[in-house]
């Protein structure tokens, strides 16, 4: 079932605290500020990143306390329901039958099951599913706008936060994360004498001003917040891409990723506009159609309208998915995520890897209602993940550049997120969401340590047999590898796992699909492993005599991180009675996929792939060779791969040149046709004063003759006009 | 009379006014200038004497020996500036001066 069911919103007696808690995003920003305030005094080099590691430690502690409250409002909800008004954190709980029913202040109607099984057909059985209880905080920090007076009530735009158990996830992943990632950069972003880059507190300032953003993005309770956080972290990204900009390749790796994402960002701002076109006629005065909360509540009148043919949470959903596959890198507008690896390590560790990239499978499954009740979005969820995992898993299989190979996995698994959206298990998604960010945020910043230490060189055919080199780089890679391989028990088994299931079980087809990239995923990994590590001790020459592990600041963030991709796993053991699930079970994620089968021979089988393709990524590379194995095994099929399918090239036929023609004939038609009009006005004068000038020749006997030929006329028309006198 | 004096006015006047015309030199073009002044008053002299109603009055007269003295003083200042055009230049010659001219 996927009916939204609720009570009346009782109020918390720690309005302090909340008020608190409703200031987790701005530390951050307060850190970006703050660097702004050291350059007026000249201190920001050496202290920039106090500011932003404090500012992330202080959202990271809030966000450790808005997952515990989550945890414990089962107890919070014993004192009894109360009543709320809208401007106070809010907390719905329970199901309907042990409270009175909704009454007009309530977020979300309890609905007939009824209603909603028509949306659910098609989805297979539903009979283990009650309905759905949706429990979530509001708080709503101040009207931001209005949009008028409608049906006599003002209808704002507040700045409001929407807080569920997925809003708990989320923000631990994003802050946890990000402070690991903001520690590191202190060692990464300096050269091998410990002397800051150039632009060292600019980056700090804008990894701080990118956590606000993101944080923002996650807490946002309507979409107008939701689009200003998603265009946020967009804008980050582009300048932390770009974060080397004299490097011409940095610069159109940003660029690019900010124009893609617009071509996404348009559906999903079109998505938006289609959600007030639904309801705002609906709504009771004073509701903003936008608020998730108002959305929530009306989702059922949703589904029974429709415009140009197509039912209303189809459109809707559809349009979104345009933003979230822009954002989370997926087929077709995927191209902007390897390029993006441009940026430095810990960018691509933090942004394009654990959060931003995340923000698609978070909006998607935030938005469940919606896409529950549109099975035609959710099939295209569905094929576009299934469509970029094998994809995405082909092209990195065949790539020299380790930053790419991790690019190419993220997006991958972010594919394999999508799929479980797509079947109908968000909380699958979100749960290898929460894994991934771990062991991929490690991976990258171990890149990022080969990186540094390789004197930028970063393509695995310049070294190999690092083992030695870079001992403690090499054991945290190797977890981050395990774990992104499915090996059993590391956290990407158990995440994983739970989406082949939830495939398997709903649509068989796409499991055995996700199963053959799995295997895939966990060979490629391992071949970049084992290239990178094994064999003959090889060091390119920009890496120095002496190449040395990364400095202590560099390596200690990576041990909690090596933890959550050894352990984090383990809060989703035992599947739908696991705590994972148990926690999220009340968020506004609606599973509509069915669990037929257990779980074990599934994990034995998927274990299982993952231990034989790690075998035979060493039977085939564990000496690292130098000659390409598999080009040699697979010959044109591998440089297709090798050549990313050619997608670029393709799009840039395609769409960039006749669009760059395009722009240079409105550009030739501005310039000449627009300005031409304009500068003949200009010119006009100009020329017609020339005729005129010309008369005024310098010489002084010249205006005698004039004078001299003027007064003669004058003469002549006195004489013409009066008559004789004789005189 | 009126009419004999008028003509020699209009006589100096003319020639005064061919000659600013056609001669180049600086210092010939102002004497020219002179010539042209001469010819106004003295038909300002017989206008005085020779009104075309009531009786003669002094006040041609009275304007003629105003007219002179600032001739007089235009004189001055019109020669002052012909030495100066000739020190920038080193000559007389009007056409030396087409500073006014558009490009």
């Amino acid at each position: 079932m996927i009916v939204l069911a609720s009570v009346p919103p009782i109020q918390l007696d720690a309005h302090t605290l909340n008020s608190v808690y409703a200031t987790l995003p701005l530390w951050p920003l307060f850190g970006t500020v703050a660097i702004g305030l050291m350059l007026a005094f000249n201190r920001a080099k050496e202290m920039a990143h106090y500011a932003v590691i404090a500012g992330v430690g202080a959202a990271a502690v809030l966000a450790g306390g808005v997952f515990y409250s989550m945890l414990n409002d089962g107890a919070a909800a014993a004192h009894g329901p109360g009543h709320a008004d809208a401007a106070r954190l809010m907390l719905v709980s329970d199901p309907p039958a042990q409270h009175a029913p909704a009454d007009a202040h309530a977020p979300a109607a309890a609905h007939a099951p009824a209603s909603a099984s028509s949306a659910a057909a098609g989805h297979g059985a539903h009979g283990d599913h009650g309905p759905h209880i949706l429990r979530y905080h509001q708080y709503t920090a101040f009207h931001w706008f209005s949009l008028g007076l409608i049906g006599g009530q003002t209808r704002w735009v507040d700045v409001n936060f929407f807080v569920d158990s997925l809003t708990g996830v989320m923000l631990i992943v994003v802050t946890f994360v990000a402070l690991m990632v903001v520690i590191y950069s202190v060692g990464y972003m300096r050269d091998h004498h410990g002397h800051q880059e150039e632009g060292y507190e600019r980056f700090f300032a804008w990894l701080g001003l990118f956590v606000f953003s993101m944080l923002m993005l996650v807490l946002a309770g309507n979409f107008v917040l939701l689009y200003l956080g998603w265009e946020a972290v967009g804008l980050c990204s582009y300048l932390l891409i770009g974060f080397y900009y004299q490097k011409p390749a940095a610069a159109a790796a940003a660029k690019k990723a900010f124009l893609v994402n617009r071509i996404g960002d348009f559906g999903f701002a079109l998505g938006i506009f289609a959600i007030y076109h639904f309801l705002s006629p609906i709504v009771q005065p004073g509701e903003n159609p936008l608020d998730y909360a108002t959305l929530f509540k009306y989702v059922d009148k949703l589904e029974t309208m429709s415009l140009w043919g197509v039912s209303a949470p189809t459109l809707i959903g559809l349009l979104l998915l345009c933003g979230a596959l822009g954002k989370s890198a997926q087929f077709p507008i995927y191209v902007w995520l390897p390029d993006a690896m441009e940026g430095p390590s810990p960018v691509s560790a933090l942004i394009h890897a654990a959060t931003m990239v995340t923000a698609g499978v978070y909006m998607v499954a935030r938005l469940g209602p919606i896409y529950a009740r549109s099975p035609e979005a959710m099939d295209v969820v569905m094929w576009v993940g299934i469509i970029g995992a094998v994809l995405a898993a082909t092209m990195a299989m065949a790539q020299h550049d380790m930053k790419r190979i991790l690019a190419y996995s993220t997006m991958s698994q972010l594919a394999f997120m999508f799929v479980a959206l797509g079947v109908g298990a968000p909380q699958a998604a979100i749960f290898h969401l929460y894994t991934h960010a771990f062991f991929k945020a490690l991976l990258f910043l171990c890149a990022g340590g080969v990186m540094h230490s390789m004197g930028n060189i970063i393509d695995v055919r310049y070294f190999s047999g690092l083992k030695s080199v870079l001992p403690s780089t090499y054991r945290l890679m190797f977890i981050g590898c395990l774990a992104l391989a499915g090996f059993p028990l590391l956290s990407g088994f158990w995440s994983k796992d739970e989406i082949v299931h939830a495939a398997l079980d709903n649509r068989p087809w796409v499991g055995y699909v996700l199963l053959f990239t799995a295997a895939m995923t966990a060979y490629y990994t391992f071949r970049m492993f084992f290239l990178c590590f094994n064999g003959p001790t090889r060091t390119p020459p920009e890496a120095g005599d002496h190449p040395h592990d990364s400095p202590p600041v560099m390596t200690w963030p990576l041990y909690p991180l090596a933890l959550g991709a050894i352990a984090a796993g383990f809060v989703g053991y035992g599947g739908h009675d696991g705590f994972f699930h148990k926690y999220v079970a009340d968020s506004s994620m609606v599973a509509t996929a069915a669990h037929t089968s257990a779980a074990w021979p599934i994990m034995l089988i998927s274990g299982a792939i993952a231990i034989g393709a790690i075998f035979v990524a060493f039977a085939r590379y564990g000496d690292a060779p130098r000659n390409e194995p598999d080009q040699q095994l697979l010959g044109p099929l591998w440089n297709l791969w090798n050549a990313k399918y050619l997608v670029d090239e393709i799009y840039d036929a395609i769409f960039v040149r006749p669009l760059r023609a395009f722009g240079k004939l409105l550009f030739d038609a501005d310039r000449h046709g627009v300005d031409g009009v304009v500068n003949a006005v200009g010119a006009t004068p100009g020329r017609l004063s020339s005729i005129a000038a010309w008369t005024q020749r310098g010489a002084l006997q010249g205006y005698a003759v004039a004078m001299v030929l003027g007064l003669g006329l004058v003469f002549i028309v006195w004489r013409w006009l009066t008559p004789a006198t004789g005189l | 009379m009126l009419a004999a004096y008028l003509a020699i006015g209009a006589a100096l006047f003319i020639l005064g006014l061919v000659g600013f015309l056609t001669r180049r030199n600086l210092i010939v073009m102002f004497l020219c200038t002179e010539l042209m002044f001469q010819g106004i008053i003295v038909n300002l002299v017989a206008f005085g004497r020779y009104p075309l109603s009531g009786p003669p009055t002094l006040h041609g007269q009275i304007f003629a020996l105003f007219l002179l003295v600032v001739a007089a003083a235009e004189a001055a200042l019109g020669l002052a500036l012909v030495v100066l055009l000739y020190r920038n230049k080193g000559t007389l010659d009007a056409n030396a001066w087409t500073l006014l001219r558009d490009a």
